[in-house]
């Protein structure tokens, strides 16, 4: 009889606290910093900010020599259409997302929220989302859907997020690096200073890259930044039969 | 207005290269669709004010001196990025006399991107192009 009161009473403890904990491992704590809010990047050009925040010079990834060779091709046609006035349509020009990692470049501003069990992050170019699912086992690539931003699965590692991703289609590229469909992304986002935070980022792809190839990119707070809407309404820019930009001149018929 | 046809320098072709290797891509597309080499200074009447992504325009009635009219689409910059930097969308009517300076559609359809604006009331805004400074500018004809 001892035995179960005891039994109740730490059921209760454990139903009564489990919410609390819950929002405290999600919004920030002791153990978990908060860095749910609007960010901006940092550190392009003129790095400001408290001394040693200052991200790494991103060093370029070594990539295999058919790969390179392919990148170099693609950077050297890009250069050549630009210096013609006829620049080549990308992704970007029929204005889809950048995805991973793309996205956590902060082309605009970024905003992360912590919930219970999900960290989100929303870029503002694009209106990009991606989740970040904590605690969670990571799955098979067999059973993720090709995607712009992939499957991504986090843990808190003291003050630090691990990030693993998969799943992120080949044609969503970052810098034109080629990458396969196994390339994997890891991430340990951090705060460096209390409005300073890290994202390191490495993609490992054994198919492309003769190693893994790390960069950091880094953000400083936006305290009173409210999250614009971005809808491509009206894109004038389009790709014609050769691949080259171009531009419709005249608002849409509508 | 000033609309000295279709020149490419290699100054402009030389400095689109530096701008292009040394920033990151800021927007959603290239620019080196327009000309960095001269600009056109547009004084017309704005028949809309379109705001949308991912870009701007200011749509443009320019009459020349024959008062030939001619339409120009001038393309802004994202309306994030010029909210940011304290537009809005009801600055501008259909109606007002505004001046533009605008670096051209290097295709010579009449169009091109805005690099700074004057407003009747005589304010001058940027909306914000990346390395604006790199664009070589085209005295005024009086």
């Amino acid at each position: 009889m001892k035995a179960a009161k005891c039994t109740l009473a730490i059921a209760c403890i454990v139903v009564l606290a489990t919410p609390v904990c819950g929002l405290a491992q999600a919004r920030g704590s002791a153990s978990v910093p908060d860095i749910t809010g609007s960010w901006e990047r940092n550190g392009r050009g003129a790095a400001a900010g408290p001394p040693n925040t200052a991200p790494p010079p991103a060093p370029q990834p070594q990539l295999k020599p058919q790969y390179l060779k392919e990148r170099q091709a693609a950077q050297q046609a890009a250069r050549d259409a630009d210096a013609k006035g006829k620049p080549l349509a990308t992704n970007a020009t029929l204005c889809l997302p950048e995805g991973m990692p793309g996205m956590m470049g902060a082309t605009f501003p970024m905003e992360i929220l912590q919930s219970r069990g999900q960290v989100t992050v929303i870029e503002e170019a694009f209106t990009q989302v991606r989740r970040i699912f904590l605690d969670q086992s990571q799955k098979a690539l067999d059973d993720v859907e090709p995607g712009f931003y992939g499957y991504s699965v986090g843990r808190w590692e003291g003050d630090t997020l691990t990030v693993d991703t998969i799943g992120v289609k080949e044609d969503v590229r970052y810098q034109n690096v080629p990458h396969s469909a196994g390339m994997r992304v890891k991430e340990r986002i951090h705060l460096v200073a209390p409005d300073i935070l890290w994202d390191e980022i490495t993609i490992d792809d054994p198919v492309t890259l003769e190693k893994p190839w790390t960069y950091t990119i880094a953000y400083k707070r936006m305290p009173d930044y409210k999250l614009l809407e971005y809808i491509c309404e009206d894109n004038r820019e389009f790709a014609d039969a050769n691949g080259l930009q171009q531009i419709r001149i005249g608002p849409a018929a509508r | 207005m000033t609309f000295d046809g279709h020149r490419w320098h290699w100054a402009g072709r030389f400095g689109l290269l530096i701008l292009l290797l040394a920033s990151p891509l800021l927007a959603h597309h290239s620019f080196a669709m327009f000309d960095h080499a001269r600009t056109l200074n547009l004084k017309g009447v704005v028949t809309r004010f379109q705001w949308t992504n991912p870009h701007a325009y200011i749509e443009l009635d320019v009459t020349d001196a024959k008062g030939t009219v001619t339409h120009f689409s001038v393309e802004c910059t994202s309306i994030n990025m010029m909210q940011r930097a304290g537009w809005r969308s009801n600055m501008i009517k259909a109606g007002d006399k505004v001046k533009a300076v605008v670096a051209p559609l290097t295709n010579g359809d009449p169009g091109g991107l805005l690099l700074e604006l004057t407003l009747p009331n005589g304010q001058t805004l940027e909306p914000g192009v990346p390395a604006a400074n790199t664009y070589k500018r085209t005295p005024e004809q009086q």
